[in-house]
């Protein structure tokens, strides 16, 4: 796949999921890039950290909603008025409310989360327009510093461990902080280093991969920038319209057509092989 | 005088930022085509004289410098670095420190990509340099599963896909096993062959000695032409043993079918070794075959997948490949003190420091000493107080002779003392000086490569 074109639908996934209030969009959304993310990521990345930090956003909107907002008809549990910001009533409403912004908050980070999960970083760093090819081959090296400052702290943990160190006084966490800290700045140094001697920054950089357009990587870029305008347009014009469970709870509308914009965020899945 | 050679430098001095003394000390010398071959202590100035020569000194580092320096035609005090990498390419002394991409291919061609070149030449350019330094079967590959021979080579394809006149290698055998270090070198003599010009500062001499060549020494950063490299010598430090036999001493650690590897994933198979109070193995066997994870297992910080391992009770000290791992104590004399805090032996953590030939530089910084010094400030912050058992991982690594000489009287008189002392080596001439018994480490197994000696 182009990163460029994944891009593009990451952007078209992200602008849907934000520019709505309905829950049945944001849904559909979350189960769009959901799948996407499932079928194209990159082998041996797990997503499994990732959805158990969107639930517990979710949880944690729900709840916060829940507990802080006592507007609407229909409570199901009242708390003590003395107890301060969630004394009162626990309404339907709000929990509905604070769900709806769970299940967005998880659709936008799901569409987003392709960018890091299917893409190597040096792939979207190298889609990058022209004039900050520079700053991406700094931002993509010093993406690839991370994975040696974490075994380096591993080895710096086992180091100071058979000279006795004990990660149990918090006055001798110091003793790993510090040489962590310390050999990843001397590790950046020394790759700056070899960096300049490889001739970085001399002029006008060019790629090893050329970005190819492929037919499909075209239509998912088309089709998904297409949707995102189509979806704001018809929220501007009126045809889509918002949820908002207050003063009174309402089933959110549906159209059509904005479901078939969301739906259209499955085109990777249909086009692209896995 | 400016010379006609490759490089030339003309009463060059060159101070770091801050420094009485320079690091490069008046340095006259011409470096024609073929192998110029630099040898020289830990800390005398060699790798800040080879950076002189891609102008990493002085642009990169700052400082003071006086006199001149032409490379390829270029006046290096006035031509950025960048600017001399099309026509010098410089391998640094750690491969794993030099990687910019995440595969093989990729990193290759980062300098490529740096100077502009089309993608369908950076391509070609990219294979022909992959086939040049034989890692072909690299391709595809991500860097950070290569063993530390690859990572060299890897460095050096991605010097030479920018086919520069010059080549300077800073240290390129220091984690080459044997295998790796002999292709290294008939690969360099191939370059030179095909008129690329080389500066190579080494201290393994037993198979740069094949090169034909020029060999300069330097000394306090001053260059004196040197005889032709020998090859180390393997003295062996064995007579000094005290008297007394192995067989009935205590065994010191045992693994017993043991299978181990990081990430769950046996390095090791059904491997059953042991040591002994006062006795030395040493561990060989290529990049990649499992001495280091042997040790860690001894050591207990790698939990084996099966099998049991047993260790006497008492310290167990462990020297890790990157000795800065353990380095963080303002100077060198603190770090060895932390060592053998509340020890009561500690009054010997003086004489270890002075043993190692580190008195000068107890109160210096250790992370601004050489890779050498900082290898042997690192030995002696393990090795300082009591240990029984000494686990050290290639502790040779940037050393010079006089270094290595320093270590095997250490290492001697520990064994001696009753300590059991497993190194990782690639170094035969250390396992030759100092070892009681050699196990071949490889294939996932373990081998005795000599019976017990027993003086």
């Amino acid at each position: 796949m182009n990163p460029r074109a994944l891009a593009v639908w990451s952007l078209s996934g992200v602008t849907i999921a934000l520019s709505t209030g309905s829950p049945v969009y944001r849904t559909l959304v979350l189960l769009c890039a959901l799948n996407v993310l499932i079928a194209f990521r990159r082998p041996g990345v797990s997503v499994r950290g990732l959805l158990i930090a969107l639930v517990a956003a979710a949880a944690i909107a729900l709840a916060t909603t829940t507990l802080a907002s006592h507007t609407g008809d229909h409570a199901f549990l009242v708390l003590p008025a003395g107890i301060p910001v969630i004394g009162g009533p626990l309404t339907l409403e709000a929990s509905l409310f604070g769900l709806s912004t769970g299940v967005g908050i998880a659709a936008a980070v799901l569409a987003a989360a392709p960018l890091s999960l299917v893409l190597q970083p040096h792939a979207l760093v190298d889609a990058l327009p022209g004039a900050l090819a520079r700053t991406g081959a700094a931002i993509g090296t010093a993406l690839n510093l991370i994975p040696g400052i974490a075994r380096s702290a591993t080895e710096i943990r086992d180091a100071q461990r058979m000279r006795g160190w004990r990660s149990r006084r918090v006055r001798e966490w110091p003793d790993l902080a510090v040489p962590v800290v310390l050999t990843a700045l001397e590790g950046s140094i020394t790759l700056a280093e070899a960096m300049e001697a490889r001739g970085y920054g001399s002029g006008v950089r060019t790629h090893y991969s050329e970005q190819v357009w492929r037919r499909q990587d075209v239509l998912v870029a088309l089709v998904s920038a297409a949707a995102a305008c189509a979806f704001i347009g018809l929220r501007v014009t009126g045809a889509i319209t918002d949820w908002y469970p207050f003063p009174e709870l309402m089933w959110p509308g549906v159209s059509v057509a904005g479901v078939l914009c969301c739906c259209a965020l499955a085109t990777p899945l249909l086009v692209w092989r896995r | 005088m400016i010379g006609t050679g490759v490089a030339t430098l003309a009463g060059f001095r060159y101070w770091y930022p801050g420094a009485g003394d320079p690091s490069i000390d008046g340095v006259d010398l011409d470096v024609a085509s073929g192998i110029t071959l630099v040898a020289g202590a830990s800390g005398s100035g060699k790798s800040s004289l080879l950076r002189v020569f891609n102008g990493l000194v002085p642009h990169f580092h700052g400082g003071t410098v006086t006199g001149a320096a032409t490379v390829c035609g270029h006046d290096v005090i006035a031509t950025p670095t960048r600017l001399l990498a099309t026509k010098v390419g410089f391998v640094f002394q750690d491969p794993e420190l030099q990687s910019v991409y995440p595969s093989v291919e990729r990193d290759v061609a980062f300098g490529l990509e740096n100077i502009g070149t089309p993608a369908a030449v950076m391509r070609r350019r990219v294979s022909e340099a992959l086939e040049r330094t034989g890692i072909t079967h690299l391709s595809g590959r991500a860097v950070s599963t290569l063993s530390g021979g690859e990572r060299q080579r890897l460095a050096l394809a991605g010097v030479l896909a920018m086919r520069p006149r010059l080549l300077v290698l800073d240290e390129p055998l220091s984690q080459l096993d044997d295998a790796g270090a002999r292709a290294l070198t008939a690969t360099l003599i191939d370059l030179a062959d095909e008129g690329i010009a080389m500066v190579v500062a080494e201290h393994r001499f037993e198979h740069l000695g094949a090169l034909p060549g020029r060999s300069l020494a330097v000394d306090h950063g001053r260059v004196v032409d040197a005889p032709a490299s020998k090859p180390s010598h393997a003295t062996s430090f064995l007579g000094v043993r005290a008297a007394g036999g192995l067989a009935s001493a205590p065994v010191a650690w045992s693994l017993d079918r043991v299978a181990a590897g990081p990430a769950r994933e046996a390095v090791l198979e059904s491997v059953s070794v042991d040591g002994r109070l006062g006795e030395v193995v040493a561990l060989v066997g290529p990049n990649g075959g499992g001495k280091t994870t042997l040790l860690r297992t001894i050591a207990g910080l790698l939990t084996p997948i099966s099998g049991t391992v047993h260790r006497a009770p008492g310290r167990v000290a462990y020297l890790p490949q990157n000795p800065m791992a353990l380095l963080h104590r303002p100077t060198v004399g603190a770090e060895v003190a932390w060592t053998v805090r509340g020890e009561t032996q500690s009054a010997n953590a003086a004489a270890l420091i002075a043993e190692l030939g580190l008195t000068h530089l107890a109160d210096r910084d250790p992370r601004d000493l050489s890779t050498g010094e900082r290898q042997r400030a690192a030995i002696a912050a393990v090795m300082a107080g009591a240990p029984h058992i000494a686990l050290l991982d290639e502790p040779t690594r940037g050393m010079d002779e006089a270094a290595r000489d320093a270590l095997c009287s250490v290492i001697v008189r520990m064994r001696n003392a009753g300590c059991s002392i497993v190194l990782a080596t690639h170094d035969r001439n250390l396992a030759a000086a100092v070892a009681d018994r050699t196990i071949a480490v490889g294939s996932g197994s373990a081998r005795e490569l000599s019976p017990v000696a027993v003086a």
